[in-house]
């Protein structure tokens, strides 16, 4: 597998370095939909501008990202396009490993389900062959790689790609069951952005099952290993923070970037549900809604939780989901990690009833989004109420299509109890 | 196996309950108080009872008298007994739906001999002005109170046909009667006295009428005959601050060029007077000249005085027209006192102003009520018909500033109305107003002010009470308090007699409680009816809440079933 991976590493990486040297690049970077008040390459530029001035690079409310992504790129700045394809193909090869360990898992408990005979007999159509699931990890780092969200996004140098390569790589630290880097990863990532949080749950649910402890809040070896968890997780976040604060010699930090995500104060346009609504919200009300689409994003943590115990991986995706098309400064880059995952449950896309519908919706709202943008901007022909249209329909569809993803996920999962064959062996 | 598939779909069920009770949970949970804090109207706390005291306006004003008794009006063992102080108090409920009642007291103090020594002096010869004038020196009285002085009816410091006579400060003196001479006692000395000191403190301080005219914002009084309404209607309205403008008006330059010293005339005559009633007001002066300012009227030319007529009639019209050209300082909301000197032009000139009966009026000038005053000068005395034009004329400024006082001092409420029979007046000093009446127009300007401030207060208590939409900031809750506190404090500075303290924290009330009402935070919600909120909420909550209502019935009727099956299956 090493060599077509490599390949598609060669693939990505000059498709990347020829729109770099093309003039697109500066056009992409400015894009409303690729990057966001958080994530702007000119945002970094600034910061350092100013941090080498010898003045917060948090004054004057411009920069928004972490400090210690600001001293990364201290450093890096002179290669920075070098620093941003890295980090891609990071992702993809986290992404390769994870979902190559996570099939293997999947086999062994198909193979355990089908010598126990648990499976009715009209279930055989969704067990899966080694031969499909030898490609799947491939599939994904493709997805990833060759995604014109994710291309857009590392052309534009937007800082996304590196809070992906972090999810990614907590989530390959995760299926691989050490908990001690999955805390780490996990800290770091809510450390760029508040809401990785809630992929705790999942985490907890993921490696309490790999280490075989019952999920049961009555048994005293659950709740040790929860404490042991969020010691972890808390520690590095602590330590990070602290880190931070010494780096920078203030906490001015705290309030331009978590408060930045969480007060919404910026209300440019972006591919988001936020700037539209709050843009209209009566001063009295903005706090109370404000409130309430935060909480929104947290808010199914619990309910999918309990639904889908038994499919924390699954339940990564979905939350990945939810955050990327709730949280409050999505961008296309983010939208682009939880696609990559598609390859991985597509043994259930022939359920999946509305697919075209939506595959068609998105298609037709990423065209449309320049398009009226230019409308509503340059043209002045159009309005506001043109580019939210636009998405909305593009958030329904993916939510539209992650309801449906989890409906027939589950209903598989349950009709019969399916695990699946394992009359071949893995190789 | 077939347990097993028994056991997995309640398990399922069950998983989609708890899924659904917790998000129930988060909602009503979180949700609710979350709503509850972060939509409500900020009020903050307003002393609500301390207005509502004040809404009932029990005012009582103290003014102090002392009384010295002269030489030969007491007997030197009656001079013993007389009581220190005596305290005499009149209640007048002036309306009863307001529950406003005023309550004079008038505390009288009996002097026996303090200062009677010089008084004695002036007993028996010397003139009454001399006599004010000198015992003034003696004792300065405060603000508020009287010093009466009694002398002995054979004196001649009074002329014969005056029983009292009141001076340029707050002194007075009072003849005692002939009646009571012989034998009489101390008692009927003083029951004599009392009445003749109280239309004294009518005429000097206050009096029923008075201050029930200074209430006329906050009581509806009965109209009354012609000249009361008119009489009521004249002062300004109390104000922290007044502008005074004097205009020039020429509507004739080529014929003639006039030249007024405004500047020294209005340090020199008005000033005095405004330096005089500075604790009352703040006054800015300011001055101009308009050029080609015709009045709106045509004077008729009368043959048989040879001059043009202005009629009573027509002058109403003259102001309107010339109103419009009027520059005025809008930098300030304070009310503005126009005085305007019209020369008229060579051709309609002279000008004379007729009265209702037809009469010149001798200064040739009217004011109207809460506007100001027009006085015209006629100038075509001062050149013959060949002069050259346009003629240079010093206008005399001592003429015009003495008119220009005059109607100053009606228009900002110093009253003029007659004195009572057998009193004399002293003429006003060099300032252009008495002690005494600047005393008569604080006590009315405290009482207006407080009865203002109170009516603010307590509709905004009201208004703040019923709507429940608007907005209290802090700011506001302060204002409200430091008025109510000015309130208080003016009320009992007006019991204790000290009126110049009362009259400045009834000033800092007014504005207070004007600054308050005003304020426009308060009406950041104030349009904000409860179904536009339902408007805000409903399609946001609605569809989402739908789904989580339908599944909490159905997992209450499924648990109603599963009670009903288990009772079936008991049986």
């Amino acid at each position: 597998m090493a060599a077509p991976l490599t390949l598609l590493l060669i693939l990505a990486v000059t498709i990347r370095a020829a729109l770099y040297r093309s003039s697109l690049a500066d056009l992409i970077a400015e894009r409303v939909e690729v990057v966001s008040p958080l994530t702007a390459w000119k945002r970094v530029v600034e910061g350092l501008a100013l941090l080498d001035l010898g003045v917060s690079p948090y004054a004057g409310d411009v920069f928004h990202e972490t400090p210690l992504i600001i001293y990364l790129f201290h450093f890096l700045v002179d290669y920075a396009e070098i620093t941003f394809m890295v980090t891609d193909v990071i992702t993809a090869v986290a992404l390769y490993l994870a979902v190559k360990d996570y099939n293997k898992q999947v086999f062994r408990k198909q193979k355990y389900a089908l010598e126990a005979e648990r499976y009715p007999l009209d279930c055989l159509e969704l067990i899966r062959s080694p031969k499909e699931m030898y490609y799947i990890p491939l599939k994904v780092a493709m997805f990833y790689l060759l995604n014109p969200f994710t291309i857009l996004s590392c052309v534009a140098k937007s800082t996304c790609g590196l809070n992906n390569a972090v999810i990614a790589l907590f989530i390959l630290t995760t299926i691989k069951g050490n908990v001690l880097l999955s805390a780490i990863f996990l800290s770091l990532a809510t450390y760029q952005s508040i809401y990785p949080l809630t992929l705790c749950a999942p985490a907890l649910l993921y490696l309490t099952q790999r280490q075989y402890i019952p999920v049961n809040f009555r048994r005293f070896s659950f709740w040790w290993f929860v404490a042991q968890y969020a010691f972890m997780y808390l520690g590095s976040l602590f330590v990070m923070i602290c880190l931070s604060f010494f780096l920078l010699g203030s906490w001015d930090y705290l309030p331009s970037v978590y408060g930045f995500i969480l007060s919404v104060p910026d209300l440019t346009p972006n591919i988001g549900l936020f700037w539209y609504f709050f843009a209209e919200m009566f001063e009295h009300f903005r706090l109370f809604f404000l409130c309430v689409f935060q909480i929104n994003i947290f808010f199914y943590t619990i309910p999918l939780s309990i639904k889908l115990k038994e499919h924390p991986v699954f339940l990564i995706f979905m939350q990945l989901a939810v955050i990327s098309i709730f949280k409050s400064y999505p961008t296309v880059g983010d939208i682009a990690l939880y696609l990559a995952f598609l390859p991985v449950w597509s043994h259930l896309h022939r359920f999946l009833r509305n697919i075209f519908l939506v595959s068609c919706v998105l298609l037709a709202c990423s065209a449309l989004f320049p398009v009226l943008w230019h409308l509503w901007i340059y043209a002045g022909s159009a309005n506001s109420n043109f580019y939210y249209a636009i998405t909305l329909l593009f958030n329904v569809a993916q939510v539209g299509r992650t309801v449906t993803e989890t409906k027939v996920h589950l209903a598989a999962s349950v009709s019969g109890f399916v695990y699946r064959s394992c009359c071949l062996t893995v190789t | 196996a077939a347990a097993d598939a028994a056991v997995m779909p309640s398990l399922k069920t069950l998983r989609g309950q708890l899924a659904a009770l917790s998000i129930a949970a988060v909602v009503i949970l979180i949700g609710v108080p979350l709503w509850w804090r972060t939509t409500e109207t900020y009020r903050a706390w307003l002393p609500v009872s301390q207005i509502q005291e004040l809404a009932n306006l029990q005012l009582q004003l103290s003014a102090d008298v002392e009384v010295v008794f002269a030489r030969g009006t007491v007997t030197p063992e009656q001079q013993k007994k007389v009581p220190l102080t005596l305290t005499q108090d009149d209640e007048h409920v002036v309306d009863g739906d307001l529950r406003t009642t005023i309550c004079d007291l008038m505390v009288t103090k009996y002097e026996g001999c303090k200062v009677s020594n010089v008084l004695n002096s002036f007993v028996s010869r010397g003139h009454s002005v001399e006599a004010d004038l000198s015992l003034h020196t003696l004792s300065e009285s405060p603000c508020g109170s009287l010093v009466v002085y009694v002398i002995p009816e054979s004196s001649s410091l009074l002329p014969e046909d005056v029983d009292v006579y009141v001076g340029q400060r707050r002194t007075a003196l009072l003849r005692i009667g002939a009646q009571t001479r012989v034998g009489r006692t101390l008692e009927q000395l003083l029951s004599h006295l009392e009445p003749r000191v109280k239309q004294v403190l009518q005429v000097m301080s206050f009096s029923h009428t008075d201050i029930t005219a200074a209430l006329s914002d906050r009581v509806r009084l009965s109209p009354g005959n012609k000249e009361s309404i008119a009489d009521s209607m004249r002062a300004f309205k109390s104000s922290p601050g007044y502008e005074i403008t004097f205009s020039l008006l020429n509507p004739d330059p080529k014929s003639h060029r006039l030249h007024w010293d405004i500047e020294g005339a209005v340090q020199t005559y008005i000033q005095p007077l405004l330096r005089k009633l500075a604790p009352l007001a703040n006054f800015s002066i300011d001055s101009q000249t308009l050029y080609y300012a015709m009045l709106g009227v045509n004077p008729r030319f009368d043959s048989s005085r040879s001059a043009y007529t202005l009629n009573s009639d027509s002058l109403a019209h003259v102001i309107n027209p010339v109103e419009a050209r009027l520059g005025s300082n809008a930098a300030s909301s304070n009310p503005v006192l126009n005085f305007l000197l019209y020369v008229p032009d060579a051709h309609h000139s002279p000008l004379h102003i007729n009265d209702h009966k037809k009469q010149e009026v001798p200064s040739n000038a009217f004011h109207s009520p809460r506007w100001g005053g027009i006085m015209v000068y006629n100038v075509n005395d001062f050149y013959g018909p060949e002069a050259a034009f346009p003629v240079d004329i010093n206008i005399d400024m001592a003429k015009v500033m003495g008119v220009f006082l005059a109607q100053l001092r009606l228009l900002l409420g110093v009253q003029s109305s007659a004195p009572p029979p057998r009193f004399l007046v002293a003429p006003c000093s060099s300032a252009g107003i008495a002690d005494w009446e600047l005393d008569r127009l604080m006590w009315s300007r405290s009482v207006e002010n407080i009865a203002t401030a109170t009516t603010t207060i307590t509709s905004l208590a009201q208004l703040l009470d019923q709507i429940g939409n608007i907005v209290i900031n802090d700011n506001i809750a302060q204002q409200v308090s430091s008025a109510v506190t000015s309130l208080q404090l003016a009320v009992a500075e007006l019991e204790s007699g000290n009126l110049r303290f009362a009259l400045q924290y009834s000033k800092e009330a007014i504005l207070a409680s004007e600054r308050a009402f005003f304020d426009p935070s308060l009406l950041h919600l104030l349009y904000f009816p409860d179904d536009q909120k339902f408007a805000i909420y409903i399609p946001l909550f609605l569809p989402m809440c739908v789904p989580i209502l339908l599944s909490l019935l159905k997992i209450v009727s499924d648990a109603r079933q599963r009670r009903r099956e288990k009772h079936a299956k008991a049986d």
